[in-house]
């Protein structure tokens, strides 16, 4: 479990790191390095290049403008949990890993890398968010639907890093997920968003990406345990180790309805 | 000065290892760095069976700072191979290679090393390595049909049975014909191991001049391996020196002797003068160091109407994996199964045929609680049959079979015998401590407001401590490991400087032998130094398994203080002219029995016995120190009963223990604090097998969970405060404990899945106890 060699590049600008990244033919950018350096160590991939975007400057910030947030793709999941702009991705950042992991791992390697379980890409999908990415031709704006393609794909080039992202602010929101231990890649999260009378709700670790229901937000009795039947039947899971299909249909109906309990009955709550 | 002696034992002192290990200063294998040392990466085959067609080694040379890569071929290991003996009938030996010689029998067999500058580079040169494998049909299940084999794993046993026995007492058949009711089940337990945060790890240096080979090794049982060490390299044992520094952790898996760790020392052998290391990873870990539990029992029992255990008929496959570990071979966990299956409870007619079988997967090993994890799963779940078979509350069913004081010494079935009888002390205490009334309380208002339902779950069990040369007997293995040695010596200043032959991974042993010694010879616990895992140092010891350390070890110690307190009596008697029957050592001072002031100090005694020879009386030699050897020749069986309240949630299938308490018989408690930790740590992996650790393989023969992502080890998190307390009937050995190191792992596996049942009215028949698994078999309504 030891790295098979490669070169190392500490870029000093988003231009410097794109260039690093666009010169050398199998280049990765190193953030957090969370999920790249165990596969690393696992032999798993082998850039030629690794650039280190950590000391590049301005890509922590965080604030809030016309109810949406900007982070900068270098904000920690620490970080992330603590702020009150934007309470879903707290309590969704509050539910990645282990303490040690969230003060490394990064809001945009996280969606870069686009694991189908992980926390972020559910909440990006749920808030119809975007990231804002730099390539060699100037930067260009990709929605979340657009961005992920399949279990650890993105619509991103090579040459491409995320800078920043934006999340809409729901009026209401909820998340739940359900994991093996405390601190483990959820079996199923779910995380859900109203805007309006839109509803977004997103379901991960049940297909290679998250996956999104979208409908205008119901009222009444049974509203919640018919969106949650809903995206029950609406899921296609499959199985593994740490579940099997039925199980994770289960396990969305029953987060769907945790995680809405909130949205649907309730306005918006500090994050937990 | 105070000379009023405080016995340092049944005293929480301060642990004599925590000032380094607890800042961060222990030293490990992975710590040593030596002049010329090269690392050592193992090529792992990737596949489970085949023939080795042929191994090219060019490209790897060629890798920058590589400096050889050895094969199974390579004339230092050819002739090479590790062979577990044991006089049982119809055991069949077989021989593993240090490196694999002509085939591989599981994913994960070392097939080449490759020595480097750094492990970087010999992981660069490990994956340049090309070997052609050629496949045969694996074996992955232990109790598949064995005429779907097509290629056995070793040719000596066609069938894949190395080993197979049958315990039998009094007549089964007639005992089942006789109950009132009969119960039936076939269970089946998960594969898992020890992983303990220091994977294993070596350094062997050998210096041709002198042929002195050092082995730096993270092993539970440094002795053994010299001997083993010095047979398998053809060296006088004299001339090797095996050193197990601090170590991080064992559970049973390091108290192998691996295939790797002898190919470590015949490279060096190899290469005179270069210190050749290997520190293991985790996912070779996972892969080739030893896995346990990967069991099946097909059981019949028979009850008389008012819950007697009349019978007990049992047949049981063991996965034994590739090979037949070394050197406890392929009986290790058949043997214990069958030896222990019946545990606490009375029984007579008993007949269990236990199976150790070959496949192709990693060798099983020992892994704290040998066995017993499965098999108190699988008697625990007879008994809650039982129980709902004959409407008998599960706990009055227990108790009904107990073995109780008035029975010891109890000949088991297996003719092993008990000499405990605590069971109903400890299953007392713990529906005491538990309250058992309030948890079904509280079982009947959640049914009853329609809340998530909880179980009760109960595991009573014996878990065999201390094994002396009767009770080792049973695998009949070329060695005994009934003994230890340990020397005491007084130092010319009076301090005491202890070389035992135990060895610590973790467990303290420096303390427990220092307070042991400093009561059985009369001197401070802080006056006293302890010296373990060198073989260069200590004169013998079997090392750490079978909670062995505490009765064995200690047992030694006492001896060894005793014998050395009678030297400093007889001495200073005579340099004082007093009568030796009415001296008394206490706290370092040799005092006249009844006196206050001390007539002469441990220092001014140990002062003459080795620098004032014209000061020594007529009949005394110089020097202060002895050394005692302590056999128990039976065991010493510790009584312990866990109880817990769990959760279970059937829209989830997520399971949350609410409360869990255990009760142990430890017999005399010489650390308070590292007991409890004992109990506790044994738990905590208890609770992992029952709940979250699986190593899966595929048909194929792959391990599917290969990394901790995906194999799960309970973390803090998961584990509940756990409520321990204790009774205590002393043993008859010479300090009256009774070892604590296992008995924990015993419990949570029948514990848990009977508290499901107990909640859910379900039968659950395999393990770990996962949500999915919840889920299912509370209806799996999506």
């Amino acid at each position: 479990m030891k790295c098979p060699p490669f070169e190392y590049h500490r870029a000093t600008s988003v231009d410097d790191a794109v260039a690093a990244l666009a010169a050398a033919e199998d280049s990765k950018i190193l953030a957090g390095g969370q999920s790249l350096v165990p596969v690393l160590a696992l032999r798993l991939a082998r850039p030629t290049v690794l650039v280190d975007v950590n000391r590049i400057p301005g890509l922590d910030g965080l604030d809030v403008r016309d109810g949406v947030l900007h982070a900068g793709a270098l904000v920690r999941h620490a970080a992330l949990a603590r702020q009150a702009l934007h309470p879903l991705a707290a309590a969704a950042a509050a539910s990645i890993g282990h303490a040690a992991i969230r003060s490394r791992g990064t809001l945009g390697g996280s969606l870069a890398h686009a694991d189908p379980a992980a926390e972020l890409p559910a909440v990006l999908r749920a808030c119809d968010g975007a990231v804002v990415v730099a390539g060699p031709d100037g930067t260009r704006r990709v929605g979340a639907d657009a961005l992920f393609v399949g279990a650890l794909q993105t619509d991103l080039a090579e040459p491409e890093m995320i800078t920043g992202v934006e999340l809409g602010v729901p009026d209401a929101w909820g998340f739940a997920e359900f994991a093996r231990r405390h601190g483990d890649f959820a079996v199923v999260s779910v995380a859900a968003a109203r805007f309006g009378d839109r509803l977004r709700v997103v379901v991960g670790g049940v297909a290679g990406v998250p996956h999104l229901l979208e409908t205008s937000a119901p009222s009444g009795t049974g509203a919640l345990d018919e969106v949650a039947g809903a995206l029950a039947d609406d899921v296609d899971p499959s199985s593994d180790l740490h579940g099997s299909a039925g199980h994770r249909r289960a396990l969305t109906r029953e987060l769907a309805r945790r995680a809405l309990a909130d949205v649907i009955t309730e306005p918006a709550r500090e994050p937990t | 000065m105070n000379t009023d002696h405080v016995p340092a034992s049944g005293t929480p002192v301060r642990r004599k290892e925590d000032t380094r290990l607890l800042t961060g200063r222990g030293r490990y294998v992975s710590d040593l760095v030596l002049p010329r040392m090269r690392h050592v990466a193992f090529v792992r085959s990737p596949v489970a069976h085949a023939r080795l067609a042929g191994i090219d080694t060019t490209e790897a040379l060629a890798v920058d700072g590589v400096h050889a890569v050895v094969t199974g071929e390579h004339p230092a290991l050819a002739s090479v191979a590790l062979r577990a003996q044991s006089a049982l009938p119809g055991y069949v030996e077989t021989d593993q290679p240090p490196l694999a010689r002509g085939k591989v029998r599981f994913a994960g067999e070392a097939v080449a090393a490759v020595v480097a500058d750094d492990r970087y580079l010999a992981e660069d040169g490990a994956e340049a390595v090309v070997v052609d494998y050629d496949p045969l049909g694996p074996t992955v299940c232990a109790w598949a049909d064995p005429a779907g084999i097509t290629d056995p794993v070793h040719d000596e046993a066609p069938d894949n049975l190395l080993l197979s026995r049958t315990f039998r007492a009094g007549d089964v058949e007639a005992a089942l014909a006789a109950a009132d009711v009969v119960v039936d089940r076939e269970l089946t337990t998960n594969r898992h191991s020890g992983n303990p945060i220091e994977c294993r790890a070596g350094v062997a240096r050998y210096e041709a001049a002198d042929r002195r080979l050092t082995f730096w090794s993270g092993t539970q049982v440094p002795h053994l391996v010299r001997t083993q060490l010095a047979e398998l390299l053809d060296l006088p044992e004299g001339n090797i020196r095996v050193v197990a520094p601090d170590v991080g952790g064992g559970f049973g898996v390091k108290a192998v002797l691996y295939p790797e760790d002898v190919a470590l020392c015949l490279m060096a052998i190899a290469m005179p003068g270069i210190p050749l290391k290997w520190v293991e990873d985790r996912v070779e870990h996972l892969l080739a160091a030893t896995h346990a539990r990967d069991h099946r029992y097909v059981l019949r029992a028979g009850f008389a109407a008012d819950g007697a255990l009349l019978a007990v008929r049992a047949d049981v496959w063991c996965n034994t994996g590739a090979y037949s570990v070394y050197p406890w071979t392929a009986g290790i966990e058949p043997l214990m199964a069958g030896g222990l299956l019946t545990g606490p409870y009375k029984l007579t007619d008993y007949e269990c045929t236990v199976r150790g079988v070959a496949t192709n997967t990693s060798p099983s090993g020992p892994y704290r609680g040998v066995a017993r994890p499965a098999t108190v799963f699988a008697m625990e779940a007879l008994l809650d049959s039982g129980a709902r078979a004959l409407g008998m509350d599960p706990i009055a069913l227990r108790r009904r079979n107990l073995i109780l004081p008035a029975d010891v010494p109890y000949r088991m079935p297996s003719r092993l015998v008990d000499d405990s009888g605590a069971y109903e002390a400890c299953l007392d205490r713990a529906v005491e401590v538990f309250d058992v009334r309030r948890w079904r309380a509280e079982q009947i208002r959640r049914r009853d407001a329609g809340e998530r339902p909880i179980g009760i779950g109960v595991a009573l069990y014996n878990e065999l401590t201390g094994l002396g040369r009767a009770a080792s007997a049973g695998p009949r293995m070329p060695f005994r490991t009934g003994h230890d040695a340990c020397t005491v010596r007084v130092n010319p200043d009076g301090g005491v400087t202890v070389f035992s032959g135990v060895t610590s991974q973790g467990q303290g042993l420096e303390t427990t032998m220092a307070q042991v010694v400093a009561d059985a010879l009369g001197v401070a616990y802080d006056a006293v130094d302890v010296r373990i895992g060198d073989t260069d140092e200590s004169l013998w010891g079997f090392g750490a398994f079978s909670s062995r350390q505490a009765v064995i070890g200690g047992g030694a110690a006492h001896l060894a203080g005793g014998h050395v307190r009678d030297k400093v009596l007889a001495l200073a008697g005579a340099l004082k002219e007093v009568d030796v029957a009415d001296l008394d050592l206490r706290a370092g001072q040799v005092h006249v029995r009844g006196q206050e002031k001390p007539i002469i100090s441990l220092a001014e005694v140990a002062r003459v016995a080795y620098l004032q020879s014209d000061r020594l009386p007529e009949g005394f030699g110089p020097g202060l120190e002895g050394t005692e050897f302590y056999d128990p020749i039976r065991g010493a069986f510790a009584a312990g009963a866990q109880l817990a309240a769990i959760e279970f949630d059937p829209t989830t299938g997520a399971v949350r223990i609410l409360d869990w308490v255990c009760v142990e018989d430890a017999g005399r408690i010489v650390h308070p604090v590292i007991v409890d930790g004992q109990i506790a740590g044994s738990i905590a992996q208890g609770i992992g097998g029952a709940m979250y650790e699986h190593l899966v393989y595929d048909e194929a023969g792959n391990l599917s969970t290969g990394t901790l992502l995906d194999y799960l080890m309970p973390t803090s998190g998961e584990i509940p405060e756990l409520r321990l307390d204790h009774v205590s009937t002393p043993a008859a050995n010479p300090t009256g404990v009774r070892g604590v190191g296992e008995g924990g792992t015993l419990g949570p596996a029948a514990v848990v899945a009977g508290a499901l049942g107990d909640a859910l009215g379900v039968e659950l028949d395999d393990l770990p106890v996962t949500p999915a698994r919840v889920w299912e078999l509370a209806g799996g309504r999506p």
